[in-house]
């Protein structure tokens, strides 16, 4: 059998690349041909793992078309619907309103998505969103019932384990991964936490992600000096081995984003055992199910800051959260996944 | 305690005891990281004028430096065609970003003119008639 993958955009540090390059593993696994093909291909991408997608053009090969969506690329329209057997996967399409004032280019091309996510979608022979969220939005914009959900493949095997030896640290710490963006605002984790800072003042916090803009970045570390000076680590671009590091020393995860599509670090920090702390935003809920404490959109600061000094004081709590942590990767199991995806893949294969 | 959801309720009876200290942190409802309007435009005028940069051409092929050379050569003999198409494509950028940005202005000053007017009320008595 043959799988052919398209994506919008690819890059080393990217979550849906990284879930392409996922899926190839597991064609190659399965003795599945294939090639991957993205519109623009970052320069810092190892050569030779995607190819460009206009070389696709000259691909008479047949075999499933798997199409992973992130945001607007107009190449990928005449790609559907012409008689190849078609995969649509959503990942996750930022609302526009968050990147106007960062990056307007990326505003224009997340308020075209949208429109162009739901045409294809009504092209495509088969349609799956990598969480509930993303499937339900897709149902109501392309007028389909049969959109299915395909989770994030999630592989604990290629994390560190979860225990090892992690240098001890005064005090309390809070970790948060995910891109610098405003739509993850990290602006409120940092006031969250000068909030927890004010009844442990020997916390401190780490930032993990690639900045959206310069600009960005500098208005996050401007926020930390004034609320928590010294007290907040930001890191980009670090290897696997020092983020599963970040993951073993921390004491809470603490996630605010006002959208998520999935937020793959939630089921990174069950693996390491880190107690969850989560706003009910996007699909947050859904992948944190009763493993964490979700908070809800009208909980403010304060009660936040509170619930992270009860989370990091009490280890019977911790024990539970650990617990049901390890109980919710069930759900997200690698195998489960794997045998989702290649039913659905070998059913359009026919 | 034993479960997230006891944690929660907990923190949230803790806060609201917290609340008449002045203990309350403000929650920003949009992004806390507050858009720098003048820095958004200048950066809108500086795109406006496009300059593409010839060192981006590459190629991305293993020993794809002939492929990079012989790339550079055709812009290189194609300049004034280039040129050409910049010039026309800058010019349409520069009058959209002056357009927008004398829209903002007119928006800010009728802005301006409507908060002036809520804090001075009108000169009219309580039956709406001008005196």
């Amino acid at each position: 059998m043959k799988v052919d993958q398209v994506l919008c955009a690819a890059g080393p540090v990217d979550a849906v690349t990284n879930q392409a390059l996922a899926y190839r593993r597991l064609f190659d696994g399965w003795g599945w041909e294939g090639t991957d093909y993205a519109e623009v291909i970052a320069p810092t991408m190892e050569g030779g793992l995607v190819k460009p997608l206009r070389s696709l053009a000259g691909d008479r090969g047949g075999g499933v078309l798997l199409v992973h969506y992130s945001g607007y690329t107009p190449a990928i329209g005449p790609l559907l619907g012409n008689g190849r057997p078609s995969l649509l996967i959503s990942h996750n399409i930022t609302p526009a309103k968050y990147m106007w004032d960062q990056e307007p280019f990326e505003g224009v091309r997340c308020s075209l998505a949208p429109d162009q996510l739901a045409e294809l979608a009504q092209r495509a022979d088969a349609v799956a969103g990598v969480s509930e969220f993303n499937a339900g939005e897709l149902r109501v914009s392309a007028g389909r019932d049969d959109v299915s959900v395909i989770p994030v493949l999630f592989d604990r095997s290629r994390l560190g384990s979860p225990g090892g030896e992690v240098a001890a640290a005064r005090g309390p710490r809070v970790l948060f991964v995910g891109r610098l963006a405003p739509h993850k605002r990290q602006d409120l984790v940092i006031r969250a936490f000068a909030g927890l800072r004010r009844l442990c003042p020997e916390a401190r916090l780490t930032l993990v992600g690639v900045p959206i803009s310069g600009a960005f970045e500098a208005g996050l570390r401007g926020l930390a000096d004034e609320l928590a000076p010294g007290a907040v680590t930001f890191e980009s671009g670090i290897a696997p081995e020092a983020l599963w590091d970040r993951y073993r020393s921390a004491d809470v995860f603490l996630c605010l984003s006002e959208h998520e599509g999935f937020c793959i670090p939630l089921l990174e920090a069950f693996h390491f055992g880190v107690p969850v702390v989560a706003r009910a935003a996007g699909a947050v809920g859904e992948v944190v199910g009763d493993a964490g404490v979700l908070l809800s959109p009208d909980d403010d600061l304060t009660t936040i800051a509170e619930v992270l000094r009860i989370v990091v004081s009490d280890p019977e709590l911790v024990s539970e959260l650990r617990l049901r942590g390890e109980r919710r990767l069930a759900v997200y199991d690698h195998e489960l996944t794997a045998a989702r995806l290649r039913e659905q893949l070998t059913i359009l294969a026919g | 305690m034993k479960t997230p959801e006891e944690a929660l309720a907990v923190a949230r009876e803790r806060a609201l005891a917290r609340r008449p200290e002045g203990e309350l942190l403000p929650s920003p409802e949009l992004p806390g990281i507050e858009a720098d309007r003048q820095a958004a435009n200048r950066r809108l005028a500086r795109w406006a004028l496009i300059e593409p940069d010839h060192a981006e051409v590459y190629s991305t092929r293993r020993l794809g430096a002939p492929i990079t050379a012989f790339k550079r050569l055709l812009i290189r003999l194609l300049r004034q065609y280039f040129d050409q198409v910049t010039a026309q494509q800058s010019r349409f950028n520069a009058h959209s970003a002056a357009y927008m940005l004398a829209l903002e202005e007119r928006v800010r000053a009728l802005e301006d003119e409507r908060a002036r007017t809520v804090e001075q009320p009108t000169d009219r008595d309580p039956q709406g008639e001008s005196r």
